[in-house]
């Protein structure tokens, strides 16, 4: 009956749930014993994770020249991964913040999971500019405390301070968003549990949740208020993180199309790390009825637009380049594309704007697999964009004394490695442990395109 | 009952009663710490506090003790300057050695220097660290093992006794000897012995020039050649602004000659088979096989002598001579007889003797004998000899041939460390380094320069005076030997002073002392010497050539890692040597940069790593003597130690290959050039190169529509000078007001790229005056070498002919500076008198300033560089910081020493005088190409070059606002072929 409804009149949860029968669905991972597979998936992240922290240690120990770089190519892997996972963080954002805002209902089953996966990544974006320093344990003077030499401030005309400024903004309020919403659930889950620990927990963060009209109510403002003052963060985060290269000198760097450019990268990739991480927690906690193929599709549907939106900044850089005049200007872009690291960009524009066209095809839309695939593929050529956009417009620069080759060492690889890791460690701790679907919200859109209420003549299921 | 004292009426009321509370309560002694919570969070507390500071390590406490009795003429903090006379090579130029607490720190050309006027070569810059060398010898050695003087002594005397009984041969081997009181001194020493001979020899030598002298003037000598009266300078193969025997003082004559401003400009002619410094340089080279050299002066002579030129090369070089007759120079390096002779008639007929060429004031620069030594080493190898003394050389390593000298029964060697001949001297006698010792030198006759310690010796080591003297068995202190000598042979030789101790103390003073020169006789003799005779074709594809590098020379100072980090101002390669070949050449074997070949020639065989050499002649392959030597052993760690780190020596355990084996002694001269062939090894070894890409054109496959080369560097044709428009004055509309107003001063400096010869002095000297690191070979070959100041050069033309620019670059002190925006904490800003500031302990390493810097200037301290050798700390300037890893430096423009001098004319009362500021690399250019002052003082000499029409900004269009100029390359030839010679 489903296929031949109008699409807006599909149900957006599929299985016929009944509101009981949402809180087992989403409440049982958290109850029983975790299975094989999230033990290996989870060993498999943490001995990543270790492996990057002994890295880091070691280059915070003994210098930066553990890493490949040098006077020419002072930014490499490390900024590369610190846009990375920032950029990967904008699509949590834009699902829980913007589509609220826009009453995209279908956002309800993504949305915690999305949001969980923007904290993580700022998380792990977060490392990278200290560790990044040649003197990371004095990583607090890019703050504007006060201070009697002076008083010294920082310098706010340097876009690494606005950086400072927007990663901590985005990472609080990220944060504040994300735990506000759990609040419900976290009140579900400690109903549900017998005394103990995790228990004492769940009533602990669960501030005394009661359920009644009135918290509902002010929930939903403080909810709103906050979906409000996130949406900006979306387009402003990444922009000022784009404003990193955007402001200097640099050819290759020096270009006005970086914001909006950055941003649409920003939520392409973290689109496709939602769809990375939806379509492997579906399979394995059943959750397919409420993440179903209609929202992979209208998540795919995001990733080819902004797919296109790339497409067009690079073909805009190009243009700029060969209408400016500017030799410098040029060459960077022929170097990008025919010089040492033309490997790389062409790895880059495959990934980025010729594998998201097969999302065209609605067939290959439906096709989870094919989805999974894709949505990993957009990820490495995001990475390699950014790779790209650090490595190749700095080792070749004005002049041609200067001009210098680089290769990242084993610390560096090492230490991405370990940000996968850890982002991977801690998604998988919050499958284990946090309800991964927003339940009250679902709830909310149950009867969405359904002929009648959920659980109006249905048994409450055991 | 004794008397007893109260402190206060209550006390004096309490008085027999013990006082309650202790009187010095509440010190750590007595923290209470009792059994309740709060003693136990006070004992807790002092605990975790203790530990704290104790394990604080920022500032350890040092012993300090002031002066009892203050030394007359110190003040703590000022640095006091002394004349001297730098001994790095015979050269002998001019010293101003700077002390600093009764050390000496730097090394400054001495600008009242006749010779040197003022410049340092980077050999000479680095002499300093030699000195705090721990590798040094402490103390003689006898037979392998440590002792003393007395010990030493005695076994001599006693040796030297029996060989006297027996009229066993003695020969004293040294390299130039340019003292005269040692002169005296060995002469002394020998006279003991019945059959006794004084041998000179120089690793590069000169033989054949003197030879040729003698044949053709009748006395052995090396005219003084002035390049500053030469219009036309014509170079066969002589390398006079990199390593020919004085290049400090060649470089100031040659640079003299070539001032557009003054309207005289020089015409220089290289012919040489591989690309030297002085190469770079020449406004028309000429790129010919070893072997033609000598054929081609014969055919200039003969030409000129005929009055029929010809044509050719031949017939252009003979025009431009016969045009500029008594104003030109033709000078030649080949150790050939006949072609020196031929080269000497072509001065003569061309009137140069007398005007650019003085054969009656020559001078000592290289004294050095080639049959000689020849002699000396088969009568070592044949076993005649009974003793070899050797000083000032390192025989067993720069002489083919050298190792004869262990057959010698005993060998005594005078040097400073262990080198190849001291591990097989039986005695070694370490002699002072010369910034310890009294000396003196003749460089070139009339001019003899004095030499004074400046520390106390720092190891338990003798002079070689001394050591002379005690052998010839009338000890005797070195200070008096050297006044002896001067009270009787060279105060004699002036009029000016009457009496003798004002006369010492003022050229302890001045460094040196003009007096009458010790004239020659010269007769003209048979100047109409034979043809050399073109040289049989050699069995071999190849010409190997020997040469030396600017910056390490014959190898004396391969223990010197400044020198060994400086990268060669052609091949930009540093911490190796290696086998240049041409970029045809190359093709045509199948190797690139990097693959190791094997060198078979004079019956010895080489590996080493390739580098591509445009400009080279296809035939040769031309390595570098100076390396593969014992010395370089130490380096196997100074290097950052990491997991990836890779060490500086190379599997030999030593930097690079000794190549002098493969010279010979042919003809009683020794040769640098033999028939040799090249295999590849299918080997790579990874070369430390401090420039990647050479031209200043990008790749042909990734030329953009608005064109291939970059204005970096900019040159023009000597006739265009004219036509140059007036320089820019930066931007006319502003959107902004101005940042910075510069109301009081507004430092600047330019750069004359026509005077820069590339020579690197600058760099060095920058590096030993801002404590700058050295990274060792992995570093650089990573591209994160250290110098503050490097020198880009840069190739355009055809690669089988090049021409060659040299581009000082360093921090560029830019008014829009775009470091100065991106920095997060304020570590870079910029001063009120235009310089942009580096803080160091403000700076956390984000590395944001370095990307967006378009000169690339700034240098980041990627580990913690070695700073363990104390004795090496000692050179460290007090006046600057040095740097921790993780922090980011630059050139600040010496603001050290602009600082010091402000602070001296404040206290003075008066205003800062044009030139009263040097920077370092200022200071130490023998070419006088740098110029840095007060850009707001239009009188000033910046100011003036800054309105030279052949000034220009590097990136200009950036609108980043440097404050340092350019003035253009002005090459001496016909316009129009610059669109040729574009990359």
């Amino acid at each position: 009956m489903a296929d031949t409804l109008p699409v807006l009149a599909q149900p957006l949860i599929a299985g016929d749930k009944s509101l009981a029968r949402v809180t087992e669905d989403v409440c049982r991972p958290m109850e029983r014993r975790p299975g094989a597979l999230w033990w290996l998936a989870f060993l498999a992240a943490a001995s990543l994770l270790a492996v990057g922290v002994a890295a880091s240690g070691y280059q915070i120990a003994t210098g930066i020249g553990t890493w490949g770089l040098n006077n020419t190519v002072g930014w490499a892997f490390d900024i590369t991964n610190f846009v990375f996972w920032i950029g990967i963080g904008h699509a949590g954002t834009l699902i829980s913040a913007i589509l609220f805002l826009l009453r995209q209902r279908w956002r309800t089953s993504v949305n915690r999971s999305a949001e969980a996966m923007t904290l993580f990544a700022v998380i792990c974006a977060g490392i990278f500019p200290v560790i990044h320093m040649g003197r990371p344990w004095l990583a607090y003077w890019i703050f504007p405390y006060p201070n009697f030499r002076g008083p010294l401030w920082i310098n706010f005309r340097s876009p690494l301070a606005w950086d400072a400024f927007a990663i901590s903004t985005y990472f609080i309020i990220s944060l504040t968003f994300w735990y506000i919403g759990l609040i419900p659930d976290l009140a579900t889950a400690r109903d549900r549990w017998k005394p103990g620990l995790r228990r004492k927990l769940f009533e602990i963060f669960s501030l005394g949740w009661d359920g009644s009209y009135r918290t509902w109510h002010r929930y939903e403002m403080v909810y709103l208020l906050l979906a409000g003052l996130a949406t900006p963060l979306v387009v402003s985060v990444h922009t000022i993180v784009s404003w990193d290269f955007a402001t200097s000198v640099i050819p290759g760097w020096h270009a006005t199309i970086f914001p909006p450019y950055f941003v649409a990268g920003a939520i392409f990739s973290g689109m496709a790390m939602v769809l990375t991480l939806v379509i492997v927690a579906r399979k394995v906690m059943n959750l397919e009825d409420y993440i179903t193929v209609r929202h992979i599709e209208t998540m795919s549907k995001l990733v080819i637009a902004t797919s296109g939106m790339v497409a067009l900044a690079y073909a805009t850089e190009f243009f700029t380049a060969q209408y400016s005049g500017n030799h410098y200007e040029q060459f960077a872009f022929l170097n990008r594309a025919l010089g040492p690291f033309a490997w790389a960009y062409w790895i880059m524009t495959a990934c980025n704007v010729a594998v998201p066209q097969l999302l065209w095809f609605r067939k290959i839309r439906a096709n989870v697999a094919v989805v999974f695939l894709i949505s990993i593929l957009v990820n490495v050529g995001m990475w390699f964009e950014r790779f790209v956009i650090i490595v190749t417009s700095l080792h070749r620069d004005y002049l041609p004394s200067n001009w210098a080759n680089y290769r990242p060492t084993n610390i560096e690889i090492a230490t991405l490695a370990g940000s996968f890791g850890l982002f991977f460690t801690l998604f998988l701790l919050f499958c284990r442990f946090l309800p991964v679907i927003a339940i009250g919200e679902v709830k909310g859109v149950l009867s969405y395109g359904r002929s009648h209420a959920p659980g109006s003549d249905r048994k409450v299921a055991a | 009952m004794a008397k007893r004292y109260w402190k206060s009426l209550a006390e004096r009321e309490s008085a027999g009663q013990r006082s309650a509370a202790p009187e010095f309560a509440g010190t750590p002694l007595q923290v209470e710490a009792g059994r309740d919570r709060r003693g136990f969070l006070r004992a807790a507390g002092f605990t975790f506090a203790g530990a704290f500071l104790t394990a604080c390590r920022q500032a350890p406490v040092n012993k300090a003790a002031p002066y009892l009795v203050q030394p007359e003429g110190i003040t703590p903090g000022r640095a006091t300057y002394y004349a001297s006379t730098c001994a790095a090579c015979p050269a002998g130029c001019g010293l101003l050695v700077k002390t600093r607490d009764g050390r000496p720190i730097k090394l400054e050309g001495n600008p009242d220097h006749p010779l040197s006027r003022g410049g340092l070569c980077a050999v000479g810059q680095a002499l300093i660290l030699g000195l705090y060398d721990s590798l040094r010898l402490k103390q003689p050695q006898a037979r392998g093992k440590p002792a003393t003087w007395d010990e030493v002594d005695r076994a001599l005397a006693a040796e030297f006794e029996t060989i006297r009984k027996n009229g066993g041969a003695v020969r004293f081997l040294s390299g130039t000897v340019a003292s005269p009181t040692v002169r005296a001194a060995i002469a002394r020493f020998l006279a003991s012995f019945r059959e006794a001979k004084h041998v000179e020899y120089d690793a590069l030598s000169c033989s054949a020039i003197l030879d040729a002298h003698e044949q053709t003037h009748g006395a052995r000598l090396l005219p003084r050649y002035r390049f500053d009266r030469a219009e036309v300078i014509v170079s066969f193969d002589a390398d006079f602004l990199g390593t020919w025997i004085s290049p400090v003082e060649f470089t100031a004559g040659y640079s003299a000659g070539r001032r557009p401003e003054a309207g005289c400009f020089s015409w220089h002619a290289q012919i040489e088979p591989r690309m030297s410094l002085t190469g770079t340089k020449a406004d028309r080279r000429i790129i010919v096989a070893p072997g033609e050299i000598g054929p081609m002066l014969s055919e200039l002579a003969a030409g000129m002598e005929s009055g029929a030129p010809g044509g050719g090369v031949t017939g252009e070089l003979a025009k431009r001579l016969m045009d500029a007759r008594g104003r030109s120079l033709v000078i030649s390096g080949v150790q050939d007889v006949s072609a020196q002779a031929a080269c000497n008639r072509i001065n003569h007929l061309l009137g140069n003797y007398g005007a650019t060429l003085d054969v009656e004031h020559p001078c000592y620069q290289r004294t050095g004998n080639d049959r000689e030594v020849e002699n000396l080493l088969r009568d070592a190898a044949a076993g005649k000899l009974a003793a070899v003394i050797v000083w000032g050389a390192n025989p067993v390593y720069d002489l083919p041939g050298g190792e004869a000298l262990a057959r010698v029964p005993l060998v005594v060697s005078l040097g400073e460390r262990m080198d190849e001949t001291a591990a097989v001297a039986h005695y070694v006698c370490p002699d002072r380094h010369p910034l310890e010792s009294w000396g003196d030198a003749e460089p070139a006759s009339g001019v003899v320069g004095l030499r004074q310690p400046v520390i106390q010796p720092l190891g338990d080591t003798r002079p070689a005076l001394e050591s002379l003297a005690a052998w010839s068995g009338a000890p005797k202190p070195a200070y008096e030997t050297l006044r002896e000598q001067w009270r009787e042979q060279v105060f004699p030789r002036q009029s000016a002073e009457k009496d003798f101790e004002a006369f010492w103390e003022r050229s302890v003073q001045d460094g040196f002392a003009r007096v009458e020169p010790r004239g020659v006789k010269v007769q003209p003799r048979d100047l109409s010497a034979s043809a050399p005779d073109r040289e049989a074709s050699k069995a071999g594809d190849f010409d190997l050539v020997l040469y030396a590098k600017p910056g390490m020379l014959d190898g004396r100072h391969a223990y010197n890692p400044w020198l060994q980090e400086l990268p060669d101002p052609v091949s930009k390669v540093t911490w190796d040597n290696y086998a240049c070949l041409a970029p045809a050449t190359a093709q045509r074997l199948g190797v690139a940069q990097g693959d190791v070949v094997r060198i078979d020639a004079c019956g010895k065989s080489l590996e080493l790593p390739v580098v591509i050499q445009p400009g080279q002649h296809e035939r040769v392959v031309a390595v570098a003597l100076g390396y593969g030597a014992k010395c370089s052993e130490r380096f196997a760690k100074v290097r950052p130690l990491w997991l990836g780190g890779r060490s500086n020596v190379g599997a030999n355990g030593l930097v690079g290959v000794n190549a002098a084996p493969l010279a010979a002694f042919d003809g009683g001269l020794l040769r640098y050039h033999c028939a040799a062939a090249v295999a590849k090894t299918g080997k790579k070894h990874d070369l430390a190169c401090a420039q990647d890409h050479h031209t200043l054109s990008v790749p042909k496959k990734l030329a953009p529509s608005s064109g291939r080369t970059r204005p970096i560097v900019q040159e023009v044709a000597l006739e265009e000078i004219g036509k140059l428009p007036p320089p820019s004055r930066g931007p006319h509309l502003e959107l902004w007001p101005p940042d910075h107003p510069y109301t009081g001063r507004r430092w600047a400096m330019t750069v004359d790229l026509t005077a820069c010869t590339g020579c690197s002095a600058c760099v060095i000297a920058c590096q030993v005056e801002n404590n700058v690191p050295v990274a060792g070979k992995d570093e650089v070959r990573r591209s994160r070498e250290m110098h503050w100041m490097r020198i880009d050069r840069y190739y355009s033309g055809p690669p089988e002919a090049p021409e060659v620019a040299h581009q000082p670059m360093f921090c560029q002190q830019c008014e829009h500076a775009p470091c100065e925006t991106v920095c997060p904490v304020l570590a870079t800003v910029h001063s009120e008198e235009g310089l942009n500031q580096q803080v160091y302990n403000r700076c956390v390493g984000t590395r944001y300033c370095a990307n967006n810097c378009p000169y690339k200037a700034r240098r980041f301290n990627w580990f913690e560089y070695a700073r363990e050798d104390k004795l090496a700390n000692m050179v460290l300037n007090p006046d600057v910081t040095v740097r921790s890893r993780g922090v980011m430096e630059k050139c600040t423009f010496c603001v050290q020493r602009i600082q010091e001098a402000k602070i001296e004319a404040k206290r003075e009362g008066r205003r800062l005088k044009d030139g009263e500021i040097q920077t370092a690399c200022q200071q130490s250019c023998p070419a006088q190409a740098i110029v840095f002052g007060d850009l707001n003082d239009p009188k000033s000499r910046v100011s003036l070059l800054m309105r030279s029409k052949r000034r220009y900004r590097v990136l200009e269009e950036t609108n980043v606002r440097p404050s340092a100029g350019y003035l253009k390359l002005v090459r001496n030839r016909p316009a129009g072929k610059e669109d040729e010679h574009r990359g």
